[in-house]
């Protein structure tokens, strides 16, 4: 590592208008370092790494490269700079090739009009050989999975020769033998003397692959740490400005058998599922993503239907041909991509939880609005949404408030079965703990609540039993003695992955046996 | 805005200005400041008749355009209205001409209507075609069922009994105006007062979410495009009221008028928004424009070019307000 640090933010500011966005941010990035940026939504990350890749222009302060000032007054700049930004959402073109993807905005030509494709190839391929040979430049960029998509991008920042790589959350849908490929890969890029800013919610993650991590909260700098001195603990309580309370777990479950699933399959990604779920029990349900988790919710939930199999509430068989029959049953479903399925962004907070109970608040066809604000008032309460402002439009609230909004939905709706798919996905880990107080108060009053979630600890800390899914089936049920990340690891993982998925938790500094 | 809901909810007349939006505020206003310029130049614009006026050559697209803004909200669009428009006329009229009583006729004018809009929910919601392609296709179609069926010429004669029921007036209002008053009341009621309303919102805003909720897509959808096809036909009432015969060709080009007002009004095309007071001020606009140019005796191109701008300047208006949410 050089003396002078390849990547230096200086008294870095951002006002908006009313708001400030950051204050006075330095830290700085060795060549050849990953570094964690780690805190809340809305802790300012996410405005640093747009400052970085030239999207934003700080109000005060200076970013330097190799100890040099650098005006980063927008893409291009930046990445002329030699700064690569890997976001979450891939910001690809699918019909387009890899290699078109790879020289997107700037395509290499044959006299500045052709495109000169087979050199694209050639050059994506170079690039390609040093981190993933297996990828075809001129296969559809839609052909590729997730995880090679990310390499794609990789590649792509190897191409412009970028010295400082910036990844935002780039393993929210990654397996685990896909995250040790990508963790090999970064490992590469900083032996090559990349500074590597690395922004991530997992903390495991974090500690497992970064050397050191800002910690950041309310858009100032909390503190720069060397991850091998700290715990992950002590990182949280920087993270949220408070020391969580260690909660333990309490099981509400009784004998009483509320539903009943059978032999339940879906024409693709669930095959024989049967599982009981109790009153008042919270059933999780681990397993790999892809081994049919979501699925598996939304045949309860009705979203889609099954090919075979039968579902019984309280002893009565059920039909479950669509969302309504469903609800009608009392099973609602708190999905994971809540923009995309949960919320209807415009629309107010009383109007998005009313939605599934329209027919209680209007039994004469003409909605009783002073009633539907009492009743949102009262589960909203319940639910404490922050700020509580009723009719503001949902899309206004923070992930973890629309979540909340979800739950009152179904609270309204009177459902007496739960099943939450993710249920802290892109949630403040201050507001984890509230959703998970929710969840254990609802199988408190008697709800049975089915919880799918990829965070072991999520599972652990929730369950009363643990359902183990692989493949689209149940590999393996686990009572509260039996439960452990590893016992869940252990049946999560197909045979042939289970030695990369070890050497996951095992860390990163086992690398050199992949 | 949205943060002074608490302290208002208890009065009613503050809850009522509550819920006039500031973008319908701000399409009024626009019609405020279009009637201040008509009526600066124009003399005689103010004069009671010439507003009437307006109102009744507003009414026709107003009805449409309110249909038309169900059909958006719920995020399809329809373009098949004025051939909806002319199948429904061109029948009624021959109904009429052939001694049908009044009622019968109108029925099953509305009765086309309502197959016509159920035609292209259905090819939406359970077949799965895009609006745009699902409307473009009935547009032809429609279209020439009505040149088929009359073999082009249009329907004349009709009953002066059946005039007289549109070009009536009650309280010094043409009964046109009155009935898509009427008309645009019930819409609002819909909208903000009825499940389906809520539905609309919800479908347009986010289908998937939408259905996870158990809200019935296809039904509502269907239902929108049922209200549009019968809003044309009602239009198609009143105009062959007006004139006394039926054209095969009627309703040229009126769905984008109606598109028109819709987006004048607040409407957005990717749906989940639309506003029905703010479609009424927009076809008003629309009306108010025709009207004071052709006072001013400008040529059509022009107006076909104020009738552009308008529409270009109220999405500039949009996009520039955007962002104070």
């Amino acid at each position: 590592m050089s003396v002078i640090p390849r990547l230096q933010f200086e008294g870095i500011s951002k006002m908006f208008p009313a708001v400030r966005a950051l204050g006075d941010v330095s830290f700085s990035v060795g060549g050849g370092e990953i570094h964690g940026l780690l805190g809340e939504n809305g802790a300012g990350k996410s405005t640093l790494l747009r400052i970085l890749s030239g999207v934003y222009r700080p109000t005060a302060g200076r970013v330097l490269i190799d100890g040099r000032p650098v005006a980063l007054n927008n893409p291009v700049a930046a990445r002329a700079a030699g700064v690569a930004m890997i976001h979450q959402e891939l910001q690809q073109v699918p019909h387009l090739s890899v290699a078109q993807n790879m020289f997107l905005g700037h395509p290499l030509t044959r006299g500045g009009i052709f495109v000169a494709r087979r050199e694209q190839e050639r050059r994506a391929a170079e690039a390609l050989a040093a981190i993933d040979p297996t990828i075809d430049p001129a296969a559809p960029l839609g052909s590729l999975k997730v995880a090679q998509r990310q390499i794609v991008e990789i590649a792509r920042a190897l191409l412009d020769r970028a010295r400082i790589v910036a990844m935002d959350e780039p393993t929210s849908s990654l397996t685990p033998s896909e995250f040790e490929r990508l963790a090999e890969v970064i490992a590469g890029l900083a032996r090559d003397g990349v500074a590597v800013v690395y922004v991530s919610h997992k903390l495991d993650e974090v500690f497992g692959i970064c050397h050191r991590a800002t910690i950041m909260r309310d858009g100032v700098v909390v503190d720069s740490v060397n991850l091998a001195r700290v715990s992950e603990k002590a990182v949280v309580s920087m993270m949220v400005g408070r020391e969580l309370a260690q909660e333990q777990h309490r099981s509400h479950a009784s004998s009483e058998v509320r539903l009943s699933v059978r032999g339940l399959a879906s024409a693709t990604k669930v095959h024989d599922v049967s599982f009981d779920l109790h009153r008042g029990e919270v059933l999780g349900i681990a397993g790999l993503v892809g081994s049919g988790r979501t699925e598996l919710l939304r045949l309860l939930a009705g979203a889609d239907r099954a090919s075979s199999g039968t579902v019984e509430i309280d002893g009565r068989a059920i039909k479950l041909s669509n969302p309504r029959d469903a609800i009608a049953a009392g099973i609602g479903l708190v999905p994971e991509e809540r923009k995309r399925e949960g919320i209807v962004p415009l629309r107010s907070i009383s109007s998005n939880m009313a939605l599934a109970s329209m027919g209680v608040f209007a039994p004469r066809g003409v909605i009783d609005h002073t009633r539907l604000k009492r009743v949102a008032a009262e589960k909203m309460k319940r639910v404490n949404l922050r700020p509580f402002l009723l009719d503001r439009p949902i899309r206004l609230f923070s992930g973890g408030n629309q979540q909340k909004a979800i739950i009152g939905r179904w609270l309204a709706a009177g459902t007496r079965i739960l099943l939450f798919d993710e249920p802290t996905r892109g949630i403040d880990v201050g507001v984890k703990a509230e959703i998970y107080h929710l969840i254990e108060e609802l199988a408190a009053e008697g709800h049975s609540v089915v919880v799918v979630s990829s965070e072991l600890p999520e599972v652990i800390r929730l369950a009363d039993r643990v359902l183990v899914m692989r493949d689209g089936t149940v590999a393996a049920e686990l009572g509260r003695a039996d439960l452990s990340e590893q016992a869940i690891a252990a049946h999560a993982i197909p045979q042939s992955e289970a030695r990369a998925g070890t050497a996951r938790h095992v860390g990163v500094t086992d690398r050199t046996s992949g | 805005m949205t943060d002074v809901t608490e302290h208002t909810a208890a009065r009613p007349r503050a809850d009522f200005l509550h819920r006039f939006s500031v973008r319908d505020a701000g399409t009024l206003i626009g019609l405020v400041v279009i009637l201040a310029v008509f009526g600066a130049l124009v003399p005689g614009f103010f004069a009671e008749r010439n507003l009437i006026n307006i109102l009744q050559q507003s009414s026709i697209n107003a009805c449409l355009a309110l249909g038309m803004t169900l059909v958006i909200i719920s995020g399809g669009i329809d373009l098949s209205v004025g051939p909806t428009a002319a199948l429904s006329a061109v029948i009624s009229a021959s109904m009429l001409v052939a001694g049908v009583p009044f009622p019968l006729a109108i029925a099953a004018g509305f009765a086309i209507g309502l197959v016509c809009g159920l035609l292209n929910g259905v090819l939406v919601a359970y077949v799965g075609l895009q609006p745009f392609i699902v409307t473009l296709g009935t547009l032809s179609t429609y279209r020439a069922l009505a040149l088929i069926y009359t073999g082009g010429n249009p329907v004349l004669g009709l009953p002066a009994g059946f005039r007289a029921i549109f070009n009536g007036s009650l309280f010094g209002l043409p009964l046109a105006v009155i009935i898509v008053a009427v008309v645009a009341l019930i819409a609002w009621v819909i909208l903000k007062k009825t499940p389906f309303g809520e539905y609309l919102l919800a479908v347009g805003g986010n289908e998937e979410a939408a259905y996870i909720a158990g809200v019935p897509i296809a039904r509502t959808k269907i239902a929108a495009y049922m209200i549009s096809g019968l809003l044309a036909a009602l239009a198609a009432q009143i105009l062959i009221g007006r004139l006394g015969a039926a054209e095969p060709i009627l309703g040229n080009l009126w769905e984008l008028d109606a598109i028109a007002a819709a987006a004048i009004g607040g409407a957005s095309l990717m749906g989940g928004k639309g506003s029905v007071v703010g479609t009424i001020l927009g076809a008003v606009i629309l009306g108010t424009m025709r009207n004071g140019l052709t006072l001013m005796n400008v040529q059509s191109f022009y107006q076909l070019l104020a009738t552009g701008l308008i529409i270009l300047a109220a999405m500039l208006i949009d996009r520039v307000t955007r962002g104070r949410g």
